[in-house]
């Protein structure tokens, strides 16, 4: 494991031992520190932060920790880590604060495709950075935003020109190994109109003692795009994960995004989607699993801004041992939006009496010809279903296993690509197999 | 279905009473069914038909308050369910459950593994299965559905005549496995059943109405009211019961109306 660097908390003297790659990223620093020096923790008394208690987050993390050199990276043992990764179009790897590797299939390049670390982009494609940082999640947002503002280093940047279509996925991997040490994974997608593309991002790391990853992802889809968007969590214990997503879509783009999380000790997960022009879908599904003492905190946003436009939002998870989950949706129709089309579920599934999991769904409508609705359920397995399963000779813990499972193909039969499918399978195996 | 020569599986329900939330259902049964052997249980509704099937197979939610239910000899009612199903004892659902994401063919294999042992290979498996949709005619879509969701009522009924088959018990219950059905569904559900009637089978056939008897022919006719079995007899009391009706056997037995004891 490598040791964090003696530097703790994030103040003006932190910040001057960052390099900035442009000068335009040096002001937004600066702009984010004040920000973040400005701004309060979130207090549990608004209603964005009412699940979730971080006055009492210590933040004498480590602002930057290496990657290392090429040398001492163990790039296997990294991808090993992050399990299967099946055919990729471009895969960067991002170790702690640095990235340390970048592949783009040869050809893709040739097409405008544009893949990889997000300062080198900010010096190389200003035209294509500038506009686009900050602009869906600005620094400040919160606290915590302006922190990642302020310090964020690494990240991925991936343009994709106009009518280009990426068949195979791109993916970043984040891999975090450093204890004491705060990461700010920065994940910036750019679609042009009538591209196509469809984008991993998978945060991994062992277990640590503490460290915390403020992420935001930020996704603009052009018109007429066809963007998939799939972020896999699993931060080991001791990790405190904040991560903002924020998409538009464009004129008839189609967005599908997923999120899945299994990891951290601490996650707070907002999924945001801005319909921003006519014509645009947006699918949001969302899958997880706590176990022990995880706390999640999942929030999501359907902003409908433009009329005939068309979300459906999906999330489904299951709590274990003494965790505890609470999913909050918001679908916000704005007064243009006529015609509207928008769905919002969300179904809990409770496998131990200490656990407890609230699902709570907000309509906020304010054109008048809209089609809206939402369902939510937190419940335990459905006994009826149990003793059916076991009036056919299956033992309890096998029929327990096998509602769980298929509780959670309802999502999975919706994931287009079949390694997240599996993988997720393979997780939601290993929750149940474990203790708590 | 192997045709070996073993002792008779035989489900002895013996001075059973059983209540729910309190309130007596069962009143003292006593039922014996044989392998190879068709009873039908009828009543009219209320009269603690269904219990009985559930109690036998140990759904949550009934006390048994005295009696025992033995199969094959053993005391199954401290068995879980899961241990009865496995022991040989079938029990088709009157409202068949909805799993949803579990197809029907993962839910049978893994029944079906449960029941066998884990020696069963996924080939034997798909081949006995196969074997038994045929018998039924029951489609290939069917089985990757995802168990009882979306299904018609005749659809359910046929899956838990599927599962019959596929599982093959010693002793099954049918809860009124025709009720809710059109003539076209009752038909093909009762062919199916009427199928798997034989001498490995021991049928326990719960009914409101004679009209599944038309195409099961019961060896042996049992009449329910108010949680006792006041009338045993053969294939002829079916057809009795369905020129009288239960009202008429009511007052010839001086049984009053509302739960009160036999005179």
């Amino acid at each position: 494991m490598e040791p964090a660097t003696k530097v703790q908390g994030f103040d003006e003297e932190a910040l001057s031992a960052l390099s900035s790659s442009t000068l335009f990223v040096e002001a937004l620093r600066k702009q984010a520190l004040e920000e973040f020096l400005a701004l309060p923790i979130p207090s549990q008394e608004t209603e964005e932060w009412r699940y979730t208690d971080l006055s009492d987050l210590d933040l004498s993390f480590a602002p930057f920790a290496p990657g290392g050199d090429a040398e001492s990276l163990n790039r296997g043992k990294i991808l090993q880590a992050a399990g299967v990764v099946g055919e990729r179009a471009g895969l960067q790897i991002q170790r702690n604060s640095e990235v340390v590797s970048t592949q783009l299939t040869e050809g893709l390049g040739a097409k405008g495709v544009i893949f990889g670390d997000l300062d080198r982009a900010a010096e190389e494609h200003p035209e294509l950075v500038e506009p686009h940082l900050h602009a869906l999640v600005p620094t400040s947002r919160t606290k915590f935003t302006a922190l990642h503002g302020a310090f964020r280093t690494g990240g991925t940047f991936l343009y994709v020109p106009p009518a280009v279509t990426v068949e195979l996925p791109l993916q970043t991997l984040t891999y975090l190994d450093a204890d004491g040490a705060a990461v700010f994974p920065h994940t910036l997608i750019v679609v042009g109109q009538d591209a196509e593309v469809t984008f991993i991002d998978r945060y991994v790391s062992p277990a640590l003692s503490r460290a915390l990853s403020v992420g935001i992802t930020e996704i603009h889809a052009g018109a007429a795009s066809r963007v998939r968007y799939v972020s896999i969590q699993e931060w080991g214990d001791g990790v405190t994960h904040l991560g903002v997503q924020r998409a538009r879509t464009g004129r008839d783009t189609e967005l599908r995004t997923v999120a899945i999380g299994f990891g951290a000790s601490l996650a707070r997960a907002e999924a945001e989607t801005e319909l921003a022009e006519p014509g645009g879908f947006s699918e949001m599904l969302g899958v997880f699993f706590a176990d022990g003492t995880q706390h999640f905190d999942h929030r999501s946003l359907q902003d409908h801004v433009a009329p005939n436009c068309k979300s459906d939002l999906l999330y489904k998870g299951a709590l274990k041992g003494e965790s505890r989950a609470v999913y909050s949706g918001w679908v916000h129709v704005r007064p243009d939006a006529q015609k509207t089309d928008a769905m919002q579920t969300s179904r809990n599934i409770v496998l131990s009496d200490r656990a407890k999991a609230d699902a709570i769904p907000n309509l906020e409508i304010e054109a008048n010809d809209v089609r809206c609705g939402h369902a939510a359920s937190v419940g335990p397995v459905e006994e009826e279903q149990v003793f059916y399963l076991q009036s056919r000779g299956i033992r309890r813990d096998e029929a327990e296993r096998l509602i769980v499972f298929g509780f959670f193909q309802e999502v999975l039969d919706r994931i287009t690509l079949e390694e997240v499918r599996d993988s997720v399978s393979h997780a939601i195996e290993q929750e149940l197999a474990g203790e708590g | 279905m192997t045709e070996t020569a073993v002792a008779t599986a035989t489900l002895e329900v013996r001075g059973l009473h059983a209540s729910v939330e309190g309130k007596e259902i069962l009143k003292g049964i006593d039922l014996t069914v044989r392998q190879g052997e068709t009873h039908a249980l009828m009543g009219p509704n209320g009269s603690g038909k269904s219990t009985l099937a559930n109690v036998i197979m140990g759904r949550p939610g009934f006390q048994v308050t005295a009696g025992e239910v033995l199969f094959k000899g053993e005391d199954i009612l401290g068995l879980t369910t899961d241990q009865r199903a496995r022991r040989g004892l079938f029990l088709a659902m009157q409202y068949p459950v909805e799993v949803p994401g579990v197809s029907v063919v993962n839910f049978l294999r893994t029944a079906y593994q449960s029941i066998k042992g884990e020696g069963v290979s996924a080939l034997a498996f798909r081949k006995h299965m196969k074997e038994k949709m045929n018998m039924l005619a029951i489609e290939d879509a069917m089985v990757s559905r995802y168990v009882n969701q979306g299904f018609s009522g005749g659809e359910k009924k046929r899956n838990e005549i599927l599962q019959l088959a596929v599982l093959e018990p010693e002793i099954a219950i049918l809860d009124e496995t025709d009720s809710g059905l059109d003539i076209d569904s009752l038909k093909l559900v009762a062919t199916g059943v009427a199928q798997l009637v034989g001498p490995n089978l021991g049928v326990l056939l719960v009914t409101h109405y004679q009209r599944i008897l038309n195409y099961i022919t019961p060896d042996f006719v049992h009449v329910m009211i108010n949680g006792r079995i006041v009338k045993s007899g053969g294939e002829e009391l079916a057809a009795e019961l369905e020129k009288k009706g239960y009202e008429e056997l009511r007052k010839e037995l001086g049984i009053e109306e509302n739960g009160g004891d036999a005179a």
